[in-house]
Parts: C-alpha cells; structure tokens; sequence
C-alpha cells in the first residue's frame, strides 16, 4: 500500500484559470433553464393587471358571458397567509385589493391549461377602478424635492455626518457645486423570468425556477401561504442571467405560481414573455444626485456635502438597502474630513425599482466621478493629479469613520491604470470642442471601489452557513458536493466555489460537484447578491474543506497507520515521511461503508474589531473593499454627435482572484453592461408604463458596439476571508459611465450631466444656452 | 395539418396548426429544448437554428415553412461531446450564463461552413444578431477565429490572401 509519493502539482488550486464546469451542459443545450423543466400537467399562470397607476380598486368582477369552467381565479380572498410581500417596508400587497399603486399592479391571477387561455381569461377579468392622480417620473419628483419634499412620500431616508461639512464649506477657498441624473436600466437577461410550482400530496409546495435568492422565496411565501418553512422547498433551474433581476421579483413569481397552484391542485408555471418581461419587472432605481464640495486651491477636500435620491417607484422592496449602498458609495474613495450625505427613496406610481449590478453604487458613484473631474478642474489640476493627491489609503479613514486596515488596492488601481493607459499623453491631444482630424476625442478617468458583501454588520449577524457532503458519486467514485445556496447565474458560482473546495481539501477538481441549490440539501448561506459570494461563501466553503479534511486525516491515522499522522496532499494520504498511506478515494470509499458519507459545516466568521452603527452610520460600513479604477477613450462626431467608446482600460483589486479567466468574464461583461448604461439603454416612463418592451427599442451592445479592453487585476487578499477573494461582480459596473462622461467633456467641451449620453442630449447639453461651447460643424 | 421535418437526421411527421411557429414546434412537439425562448420577435438569436444550413430566428417562422426541410440544433453538433467551435467557446470562457450559446453556436457554424476564412469584422457580423448580456462579445470572437483555424488546419487548407482588413464596423 505504501509508496512514494510523486511530486505532483495537477490539482486546480485557486487561483487557476480552468474552464467553467457547467460549460458542457450549456453549449450543448443541455442545461434545463425554467421554460425547459417537464412539469406534466402543468397549467399555465397569467397576472390580470391594473390599467391605471393609482386608484382606489372598488370591485373585481368575472365576466358573466365567459367560460369559466377550466379556469382558476385568485384573488386576495384565496390567499392563506398575509396578503403581504414579506420584503423591508411591508407596504406591498401579493395581490392588490384596495390602492393601486401603479400600472401593471396585480390585482388578480388567472390560470388555465394553456398560455393562450390563461391570457384570454384574464382579459375577461373586470375591474372597477377610481383614479387617482399618479405622480410618474424622476423629473416630476425632484421638481416636488426641490419645492418641498414633504410633497411626496417618502419609502426610506438615512444620513451620513462625519465633522461639521456646513462650516467647512463656509470655510473653503472655493464651492463646487453639480446635479447629476440617470434613468432606470433594465437588467435584460436574455432568458425570460420563469418559475413552476407543484403542490405535493402532503400540503407542501416545491417551487423550481429562474432565481438569485432560493432562501428569499422560502421565508416570504411562509408568511403569504401560512406554511412552516419546511413545507416550502425551493429549488434552482439553470438561470439564463440575472444581474440582480432575479433577486427579488422571483419571490413574486414563486408566490403567484404557488397561489394558483394550490387553488388548482396541479402544477402551475409562469413563464414571462420579452413583452412581459420588460414592462413589468424591476429596473435599476433612477437616480437624481447633488454635489456640494468645499475646496483649497492646493486640491484639498475640506467638506463634502452630497445629496441622493432614488426613485423607489410604488413600493419599498429592496430601496433602503440600495440608498445605503449608494450613500456609502456618493463620497467614498477620497480623504475628507468633513462629509453629510442625505439619502432618501421617494415613491412614484411605477413599477417596484430593484437590485440590478452594483445596487445604488453605480448611481451614486456616477455623480461622485463626474464631480471630481469639476473639482480638479477648479483647482487646476488634471483629474488624474486631483484624484492621487485625494485617494483614500491603507490606514485612511472613510466617510463612516470606517478605518481602511487592510487589503487596501488604492492608490495601486489608480496609478497602474493611469500608466497602462498613456493617460498623460493623451490627454494633452483631447479636441475640447475643437475639431482634430475629423472627430473629437476625448480621455476620461473615474476611481472607485465597491463594498464587499453585505452592508453594515449584515455579514457578520447573518453568519453564512454552508455545507460539504462527501458522497459515492453516481460513477461510484466518491464526490464532494459544495452545500451552498448560491446559485449560478453565470457569473462561475459552480466552478469557483469547487475550486475552493479542492483548495481546501487538497483533492483533484474532477471530484467536487456543486449541484444546483435546492433548500432541501443546502442551509442558508445567503442570497447570491452584493458580490458576496466569492468572499463570503468561498471562505466558507474554504473552511468546511479544511475541517472535512481534518476529520479524513484523522480517520485514516486512527484506522489505517495505526496512529501516525498523515496529511492529505494532493488527493493522497502522506505520513511524515512522504510515503503515501492511501488515496482520497480509497479512504472516502472505506468511510462510506463503515461510517456511511460525511458532511461538515461552517460559519462565516468576521473578525471582532468590525463594528458598525446601524442607526447612525458610524463604523466599518463594509469588512473589506475592492477597487478599480477605469479610464475611457471616445471619439464624438461632430455631425451626429455620436459617442463612440474607442477603449477601456482598467485595473482592478478583487482581492485574490479566484479563477483569472471567469473574473475577466465579469470585468467586461460588467463593463459592457455599464456601457450600455453609459451611452445606450434609455428607457422611460411614458402613460404610467416603460417606453421599450422589446429588444428591438430597449437596446443593448452587439458585437458591432464593443470597444477594446485592455484590463488587469492588481491583487490585495482579503486575509479574513480564506483564499482572500473580495468580490467581481459589481465593480465593473460601477465606474464606466462616469469616465466616458469625463472623456465627453474632454472630447466636447460640455459636461454630460445625465445617462445615458446620446446624440440626443449632447445636442440639447451643446446648444444649451451660452455656456456650452458653440456645436461647430462642417469644419473637418 | 401535417408536416415533415428532418430534425437532426430524423425524419419526423407531425400535425401543426398553420399559425403555429417553428419554435414552440420543435420544444414542446419534437422535444427537442436548445432554441430558446428569448423575445419572440427575432431580436436575440437565442431560437436560432439552421433551416438547410441557413441561420433562422425560429420564433419567426411557421412550423409550416419547415415542411420537407432539414432542422439543425446543437444537439446534432455534440452528439459525441462539443464540437470544434463548441470547445473554443468553452476554452474562451465565451459564454456564461449559457442561455445564448446554442444561438452562438450555429451562428458561428454556419459562418464558418461558408467562410472558411473569416475576417475580425466578418465575425462580428455574423454573431450580431446574437445577443449576449454576459460577455463582453470579445471572448465570443476569439473563439470562432481560432475554430476557424483549427478547423483550416485540419482540412489543410491555407489562408486565404488578405487585402483590405478593414472592413465594416457598425
């Protein structure tokens, strides 16, 4: 049995590039995504929806003339539980039955054998609705902010103070002063929203679908169906993006899917056509910011004063969470003593705004990266000067109070990328409005981070919890499944956290799994959101590696080397003398049949010294940062003002990057997204309802759109969390808008203060009364 | 009414409705799941098959429009594991989410049926009308050139002479 062991080094450590271990099954099309799930017998679910965007429902009635033999009707008298959608605020009804709140509310479900029926019905449900006057837009309701804020309602509102930022703005050399705005962005996954759910002969109900969150839908659709926990198993189906869209709003799903289900007894799915899709799911939270900043003329930051507001649309969800983000993230990244910020979410009569990529970061950081272009500028600096002179470092402190310990990428992000750019050089060619061979071109910067993981102490009371279950695979050989309710939306959940799991084990790759999250299997380690998978749940994971590792170690000294210890290196059993005891497999094997499989469990842990004020927003806002930083090249015609993104260089600190290959998928992926934010995707309110429903009218980058990329990771490991990973998946959303609007300017002449920027509004913003630099044309 | 099709090599009869679209035919008739459902009006090219080894949006056409033709989906490709683009769509990492990569996957086969010897541009025009909100396309266009190379290589073939690399761009 015992033999040398070889030198080997085939195990994927973190830290390796391997290929997506879900590629298989996906370009083959083989991977079972919610519309591809075979439900026999299944009905099909439709929402009947409010016509108007505020009113007082008086009566629902069935149409007397129409078949309603093989059609089942919810309203809220069928509901069991609290006709309440159990996010923050407790303010939306499941289904509504008194104020309607917006256009598309529901305020009935139908379901029916096929899809075509089901629409049918519902169009023969009645409502008699008095109306009521809607308040609809971002500019209407800033219009009311201005005038007087006690005109609107108000869904949630916190403050940050550090210093006194009134006095010190009385007391700079200079005021800077800058609004800035950007409408709603629609997350546009390209796989519908879609979700069955089947009742069971015990009472319980199984939902299975598109989604983040399985453990949001679980305790929701407790409090709506009146179920104990364990009678609501949830269950992911492949998911065809998400972006945050299918954080929340598939709670909603699974509740209306569950609702009928349970009235009709048989399975019941709904899957959202693109139509659907568009005009009646979350979209990012349009942003209005405003930007008070006291100066010296050396370029010092003496206060701070920003101003932020979303518009929440008809219900509270998810908004306070996204304004904190977002107030973290309005005057975070520079040294300033002095800093207030005020954030509220208003109320309009639209569709629920939700989580999308970055959740209020790329909103506030928007306003934030614009302003400091002004800010240098006033002072006389290049921005690149103005940002080094102001970053936040190791040791720093930040608007909270917070103190930046450890793991810090700044400056490092901001002076790579300025190197790696030529950003110097090119900005002394920038056209400025003046035309230089036929286009303007124009350079721009923005610096930022992103918060890892939950807001506040939110990590560190939820304590993430995942499991490992070492198992006979369906080969007969012994698999590790990773335990975790982390669900892959693309974004390399299902391969990352594999990786770590070998990591910490010390076992070939090829013998983790990790299966799609099911609550029947997996405990809660958390919603997939707030790029906290990769450090939160892989150092978890990373733990339960280690102790499972532990306990084999022991198992075989106590069984097989009767007492000599052995460690587990490289998927082999090695005494202190390098002599192999036995293999991972073998021993896994032995343990099935005389213990039956193992499973251990971990805890996310923090370390003590965190600590954080929820009420007043004092402490460490977040455990750790990552940070970026990006700089934009455009070219803008003079002619059609077109905005044409030539390049994007950036540099990120994700902490220690797990999988270099899926992490740079997500940088230009999250770029692209932000891309579209930045220069494309406009969609609006127009009668109470988004513009766009389709992909033909709310457009996204092609292949014909993308600039160059030229990006680099620069790594500080989180040391809390081992391996050290911070988080990807937000930041490359954060920073793209703001530095093509720099780069506008430095191209145009005009600063751009609202998104996205198109030929339309850089028109508008050039002939804009006289301060705007003359639209000069026909000269090249 | 009925309607023959061969879907993957097999000839299959079946009866459709005349407004019936080729799409739901082929998912919830033929089984047959990898075009997916992504806007219904031809926008993304998740449904995308080859109709005789033409690319088609096949929530545009009539499961009648299909009667004595010749469907391909993916399954056909990796009936033995993923094919040669299908592996550099992997190796790439050129898909996430995956719910484009059968759409991209016979976009990129058909181009390269046809060209063997793609240019940059050709490429991106080719997968255009493939939405993609995961990547950001690059990986995408890496894979199919080096598909296509390899796929060159091994039929022997040399690349063919190259004048005005540049071609469209938007």
């Amino acid at each position: 049995m015992s033999t040398k062991a070889k030198a080997s080094k085939r195990i994927p450590r973190v830290g390796q590039g391997v290929a997506r271990l879900d590629a298989d099954e996906k370009v083959r099309g083989l991977a079972e995504y919610a519309d591809d799930l075979q439900v026999p017998d299944a009905w099909y679910g439709y929402i009947v929806r409010s016509p108007v965007s505020h009113g007082r429902l008086r009566a629902l009635t069935l149409d007397p003339d129409y078949d309603w033999s093989r059609i089942v009707v919810v309203t809220p008298d069928d509901i069991p539980g609290e006709n309440i959608v159990d996010m923050m605020g407790r303010d939306m009804p499941f289904i509504a039955h008194d104020e309607i709140q917006y256009r598309g509310e529901p305020i009935a479900l139908v379901a029916a054998p096929t899809r075509k029926q089901a629409r049918e019905a519902a169009a023969h449900v009645r409502a008699d609705i008095e109306e009521l006057p809607p308040l609809l837009t971002l500019g209407e309701m800033i219009d009311r902010y201005k005038r007087d804020p006690s005109e609107l309602h108000e869904l949630c509102a916190q403050t940050i103070r550090k210093g006194d930022a009134e006095r010190a703005l009385e007391e700079a050399e200079l005021v800077v002063e800058g609004e800035y705005r950007a409408g709603h962005q629609e997350q546009l996954y390209i796989e519908p929203q879609g979700m069955v759910a089947v009742p069971e002969k015990d009472g319980s109900v199984f939902i299975h679908g598109s989604m983040q969150c399985p453990y949001f839908i679980n305790p929701e659709l407790c409090v709506t169906l009146d179920l104990p926990p364990e009678k609501i198993r949830v269950k992911q189906s492949a998911v065809g993006g998400a972006f945050g869209g299918k954080e929340e709003f598939p709670t909603l799903l699974a509740g209306y899917c569950a609702l009928l289900a349970l009235k009709a007894k048989r399975p019941v799915k709904i899957i959202y056509d693109r139509h659907q899709d568009i005009l009646y799911s979350t979209k990012r939270h349009p942003v209005w910011s405003r930007y008070r900043t006291g100066l010296d003329k050396d370029g010092t930051i003496r206060a701070l004063c920003v101003e932020y507001v979303l518009d929440g649309g008809a219900y509270t969800t998810l908004s306070p969470v996204v304004m904190y983000r977002g107030i973290l993230h309005a005057a975070m990244g520079y040294r300033c003593d002095h800093v207030w910020v005020d954030g509220y979410v208003f109320r309009t009569n639209t569709f629920p705004s939700g989580a999308f990529r970055g959740f209020g970061a790329p909103q506030a950081v928007w306003g934030l990266e614009s302003h400091v272009d002004d800010l240098a500028k006033a002072c006389g600096m290049t921005p690149h000067e103005f940002r080094l002179r102001n970053a936040l470092r190791e040791g720093d402190v930040t608007p909270t109070g917070g103190v930046l310990r450890h793991s810090v990428g700044s400056p490092a992000v901001l002076t790579q990328t300025v190197e790696r750019s030529g950003f110097v050089e090119k900005l002394s060619r920038c056209s400025h409005g003046r035309v230089s061979d036929g286009k303007w071109y124009g350079i721009g910067m923005s610096f930022f981070a992103h918060g890892a993981g939950f807001t506040g102490d939110g990590e560190a009371r939820f304590k993430a919890k995942v499991a490992l279950d070492l198992e006979p695979g369906e080969d007969g050989w012994p698999v590790v499944l990773v335990r975790a309710s982390s669900t892959e939306m693309g974004q390399g959940t299902f391969t990352i956290l594999p990786q770590v799991a070998a990591d910490g084990l010390c076992i070939d790759l090829n013998r983790v799994r990790n299966p799609y999250p099911d609550t029947k299997y997996v405990p809660n380690s958390g919603p997939t959101v707030a790029s906290r998978t990769a450090m939160v749940v892989g150092s978890t994971v990373y733990g339960a590696a280690q102790k499972m590792k532990k306990q084999l170690e022991e198992y075989v000294t106590r069984e097989f080397t009767g007492g000599q210890a052995v460690q587990l290196v490289d998927g082999q059993f090695l005494t202190a003398d390098e002599k192999v005891a036995m293999t991972f497999e073998e021993a896994a094997t032995h343990h099935f049949q005389h213990r039956g499989p193992l499973r251990v469990y971990d805890q996310f842990r923090l370390p003590d010294y965190l600590q954080w004020d929820q009420k007043n927003f004092v402490g460490d806002a977040y455990p750790s940062y990552s940070w970026g930083c990006n700089v934009a090249e455009v070219e803008v015609d003079p002619r059609t003002l077109e905005v044409n993104v030539l390049k994007v260089t950036g540099v990120y600190d994700i902490g220690k990057v797990l999988n270099p290959v899926l992490a740079k998928g997500q940088l230009e992926g999250g770029l692209v997204q932000a891309l579209g934010y930045a220069v494309m995707e406009k969609i609006e309110i127009k009668d109470g309802l988004f513009d766009a429903s389709r992909m033909q009218t709310y457009v996204i980058p092609t292949t014909l759109d993308i600039p160059e990329f030229d990006l680099d990771f620069v790594e500080f490991p989180y040391e809390f969390a081992v391996p050290g990973a911070k988080g990807v998946g937000e930041i490359p959303m954060n920073g793209l808008g703001p530095a093509i609007a720099n780069a506008v300017e430095q191209a145009t002449g005009v600063r751009m203060r609202e998104l996205p920027i198109t030929p339309e509004t850089l028109f508008a913003a050039m002939t804009r009364g006289a301060s705007g630099p003359l639209l000069r044309t026909g000269t090249a | 009414m009925n309607i023959t099709v061969k879907l993957n090599g097999i000839a299959q009869t079946i009866a459709v409705e005349p407004s019936d679209l080729l799409i739901d035919v082929i998912r919830d008739r033929l089984g047959v799941k990898s075009p997916k459902y992504g806007c219904g009006k031809g926008d993304c090219g998740a449904c995308t098959v080859l109709l005789d080894g033409d690319v088609v949006r096949s929530c545009l056409v009539l499961a009648v429009e299909a009667d004595g033709r010749e469907i391909t989906t993916v399954e056909a490709l990796s009936m033995e594991g993923p094919n040669d683009v299908q592996r550099e769509l992997i190796r790439n990492n050129a898909f996430q989410c995956g719910f484009c990569a059968p759409g991209v996957t016979l976009a990129a086969e058909e181009l390269l049926r046809r060209n063997a010897d793609p240019t940059e541009e050709e490429i991106r025009e080719a997968v255009a009308g493939n939405l993609c909100r995961c990547t950001g396309y690059q990986q995408i266009v890496e894979a199919v050139r080096t598909a296509a190379r390899s796929r060159r290589k091994k039929a022997g073939r040399k690349r063919r002479p190259r004048s005005g690399r540049k071609g469209v761009k938007s």
